[in-house]
């Protein structure tokens, strides 16, 4: 008979059945749209989170603004003051023009054009002079900054520190033709109509506040009533008024607007004006600038930590992020676990009202049919996480140097630091496995979502524990709540993902792995019991005391088969 | 093949759901090659044997031998199974869960697909292949899973109610499928609880009624142990037959009524008193339907058909 059954396979072992299963799974989920817009969604949301600030920076309307000056001095201080960073901007563009020698280059006006040259001839210059400066690249960005500032600050029309710096570095057959240039990059800068000026530069404060001339005097209280009417019918942001001597500090200055929530304008004024102020006060005490700011000087304490050898460590900017990095990786954690695992629930749960049990238990073993479950879900959530993983190093390498966005310092060194990204993947399995097979063991037994959704609640009561102790534990990732948590199996992927920072000792990581192993094997086998059983029910969902039942239930329920 | 080899032997096996016996005992014997029933109302039983012979769930008592082994697990690859309650995955092609079903059978990939284009092409299906369940019929997809069941040409098929929600087409379809299978030396079991679907097929049947076997053996032998009838074929007024002396039973479906009369009465004579008063088409003694051996056999207990 068996000759008539052509290209049968050598009767498929278990295994293979499993894999089987597994595999239609896998593909199954890959076909879903869910499945894409969780591999998609982290990469748009890291994205995001990179790109709509500064999005949001560019995309902010221009202001305008009446400034009622009754000092007389004090608004045009602070312009000089504003037009400062604006011009560094400018000439920090023009000279990258000027070296990439773009074309950007020809659409410059002659005067910037001009300035661009000149200061690279100085820069060329210094590099000669001081080859010791340009060897450390450094010394030399601060250099070329402290040049450009201080050509910026002898245009903008006030003699500041900066100046002096300038000049201290440059010989003066370099400053002449800079001198020269002064009066007539000035002249193009004033004229540059606010429209155009973020042409030239991005994030220039001329584009952003555009200051428009009040009608009338300031003592006229018609005029303060007609420019409440022009904030009223929006034609103006809003409006500010000086008093006549604002170094005294004993009038106030007004800023009138319909949107206080919206303190841009103000922040950035007050700012501008507040330094001006603060000088004039020195001058008149005649208290220089440098005890000014010594007298100003915080106490500082340098933090250093003490590693586990007892030397002392530096503290970095980087130590910070490990410390918090954790959280964001436990926030993923549970997200991908649940979400994964939830996926589980609603396959079995359909499959079940597919009516296709019975037929797949005729031809594989509740055993097979359950593990192959798990693991085709487990191979798409890994596929999704490890995803994530990939980008996530992506992007914190090459994403801010392609956005042109300083991070400070290198954020791919947690990408790729075994504690995390390791531990991560390897708490995902085994918390994705314990839970997995709780939800597959609430899945076979119910006919309906609303019905699992019922059964499932106390397990998300149980799921939101390590949420709520996140930051906690995260502030202290070796104390007392940390520790008893890690020794809880349904919490312990979670909180020994929170606590790597800290981080625990590697007999911790033995000890609640190993335990966290062994309630895996159980739930699973309590899962296999109740799947078993759960599978072919139909009608109302068992009660959970039922439920408890047949886990204790001896042979008989059980799938062990008497041999006569 | 000889007749004495057994497809699956059951021996008093009994089956309890908490206080209530769905099976109750019951033994029976399928010869390899044959075509065998189990019949018996709703809820007699028949599906908790059926899940029992599958190795789905265990008897509480009792033993079974599928195929000359203890279990079905180990030859499960052998085995179609077509449960009562019948579903497919919605987002898979027809063709690609017939290659999944067959791969679950220990086909290999491309065998298993050019069998399963081969199966729905013969019954008609080959332009529903590369679709997908969900955009199916409801009579397609009952053929699709039909095929699932048979995709891998397995010794034995077990069939629960594979009847049921059938239009008479695919009433057909699956006649002439399971007909082919035992042309091909294939055993066949299905459930029923409609009797003439049993009549027309089966070489063997078993009645079973709350859990307990009422009568089993060939066909044959069922029908020819019970006393014989008279079939009538008739237009007319059907309540004339109680007015006719002599009878002991009638089942009247309105066009045809089978007759059973006491002992020593003379058939004859029924006719004699008939004549005239309805148009009679057909009248012959042969032996009782399957209905009428059940109805007996369960004293008269009411049956749903």
């Amino acid at each position: 008979m068996n000759s008539q059954q052509p290209n049968r396979a050598t009767a498929a072992p278990g295994a293979s059945k499993t894999l089987l299963v597994a595999q239609r799974e896998f593909v199954e989920n890959m076909r879903t749209k869910a499945f894409w817009i969780g591999i998609f969604i982290f990469p748009v949301l890291i994205s995001a989170m990179m790109i709509v600030p500064s999005l949001l920076e560019r995309a902010k309307s221009a202001r305008q603004y009446v400034v009622v000056d009754q000092s007389g001095w004090l608004l045009e201080a602070v312009e000089q003051r504003a037009a400062l960073p604006d011009l560094e901007k400018v000439f920090a563009t023009a000279l990258e023009a000027q070296r990439s020698e773009s074309s950007d280059l020809e659409q410059l006006p002659d005067e910037l054009r001009e300035t661009a040259q000149q200061i690279d001839v100085a820069l060329g210059m210094i590099r000669e002079q001081q080859p010791g400066l340009a060897a450390d690249p450094e010394e030399w960005e601060a250099t070329e900054a402290k040049v450009i500032e201080g050509f910026a600050s002898m245009v903008a029309g006030f003699a500041g520190t900066e100046g002096a710096a300038m000049r201290e570095l440059l010989p003066a057959q370099a400053i002449e033709p800079l001198e020269q240039l002064r009066s007539s990059i000035q002249s193009w800068w004033l004229a540059l109509p606010a429209e155009e000026a973020s042409e030239y530069g991005s994030g220039l404060s001329k584009s952003r506040y555009i200051r428009v001339d009040a009608d009338g005097s300031a003592s006229d209280p018609n005029t303060l009533e007609e420019l409440n009417r022009r904030v009223a019918d929006g034609e103006i942001f809003a409006y500010l008024v000086i008093g006549p001597d604002p170094v005294s500090g004993e009038e106030e200055s007004r800023y009138v607007s319909s949107n206080l929530t919206d303190d841009d304008l103000l922040v950035w004024f007050s700012r501008l004006a507040g330094d001006v102020v603060r000088e004039r006060r020195l001058a008149e005490k005649e208290i220089d600038q440098e005890t000014a700011n010594w007298i100003q000087a915080p106490l500082d304490f340098r933090q250093s930590r003490v590693g586990a050898g007892g030397e002392e460590e530096a503290v970095e900017a980087q130590d910070f992020v490990r410390q918090w990095a954790p959280v964001m990786f436990v926030y993923l954690l549970w997200i991908s676990v649940f979400s994964v695992a939830q996926m589980l629930l609603t396959n079995t749960v359909e499959e079940k009202s597919n009516r296709l049990m019975e037929v797949l238990l005729s031809s594989v073993s509740p055993l097979q049919l359950m593990l192959g479950k798990i693991l085709g879900i487990a191979a798409t959530g890994l596929t999704m996480v490890s995803s994530w993983a990939i980008f996530f190093y992506l992007a914190t390498k090459y994403l801010p140097r392609f956005l042109d966005v300083d991070p400070g310092f290198d954020l791919s060194i947690i990408a790729t630091d075994v504690r995390y990204v390791g531990a991560f993947l390897i708490y995902f399995l085994l918390g994705y496995l314990f839970y997995a097979a709780l939800l597959v063991g609430i899945g076979s037994v119910c006919n309906s979502l609303k019905e699992a959704q019922n059964l499932m609640s106390p397990i998300m009561l149980l799921l939101f524990v390590p949420l709520v102790s996140m930051v906690p534990i995260g502030r202290d990732p070796n104390g007392i709540l940390a520790r008893a948590m890690s020794y809880f199996p349904p919490f312990t992927p979670f909180v020994m993902m929170n606590r790597a920072a800290g981080p625990p000792s590697t007999m911790e990581y033995v000890l609640t792995t190993a335990l966290l192993l062994v309630s895996v094997l159980l739930v699973m086998w309590g899962a296999a019991k109740v799947f078993r059983i759960g599978v072919l029910m139909t009608g109302k969902a068992p009660k959970p005391m039922e439920i408890l039942r047949w886990l204790r239930a001896p042979v008989g329920l059980v799938p062990e088969r008497r041999e006569s | 093949m000889t007749s004495n080899t057994l497809a699956l032997e059951i021996n008093s096996v009994t089956k309890r759901f908490g206080k209530h016996v769905a099976v109750d005992g019951l033994s029976l014997q399928v010869p390899e090659g044959s075509i065998y029933g189990f019949l018996g109302p709703n809820g007699a039983g028949k599906t908790t044997t059926i899940r029992m012979v599958m190795s789905i769930i265990y008897p509480d008592d009792g033993s079974i031998r599928i195929l000359g082994q203890p279990n079905a697990e180990s030859i499960k690859d052998e085995l179609g199974y077509l449960p009562e309650e019948k579903g497919l995955y919605k987002k898979m092609t027809a063709i690609e869960i017939l290659t999944y079903f067959g791969r679950l059978k220990g086909m290999n990939g491309r065998h298993a697909k050019s069998r399963g284009l081969e199966l729905l092409k013969q019954y008609g299906l080959g332009d529903a292949a590369e679709k997908k369940c969900e955009t199916l019929s409801k009579g397609m997809g009952q053929k699709v899973q039909i095929l699932g069941t048979v995709i891998h040409d397995p010794r034995l098929v077990i069939l629960d109610e594979p009847f049921s929600g059938l239009d008479p087409v695919n009433v057909e379809v699956m006649r002439e499928l399971i007909l082919s299978m035992k042309r091909d030396g294939r055993t066949v079991i299905f459930s029923t609880h409609i009797m003439p679907q049993a009549e027309q097929l089966c070489d063997f049947i078993m009645l079973v009624n709350r859990g307990k076997k009422v009568i089993d053996g060939p066909l044959g032998e069922v029908r020819s142990a019970g006393d014989h009838g008279i079939q009538i074929d008739y237009d007319g007024d059907g309540s004339v037959f109680k007015e006719v002396a002599g009878v002991e039973r009638i089942n009247d479906s309105g066009k045809h009524a089978e007759i059973f009369l006491e002992k020593g009465v003379d058939p004859q004579t029924v006719l004699q008193q008939l004549v005239g008063r309805i148009s009679i088409r057909r009248f012959d003694l042969r032996e009782p339907s399957l209905h009428e051996i059940f109805v007996r056999a369960v004293g008269g207990e009411v049956i749903d058909e």
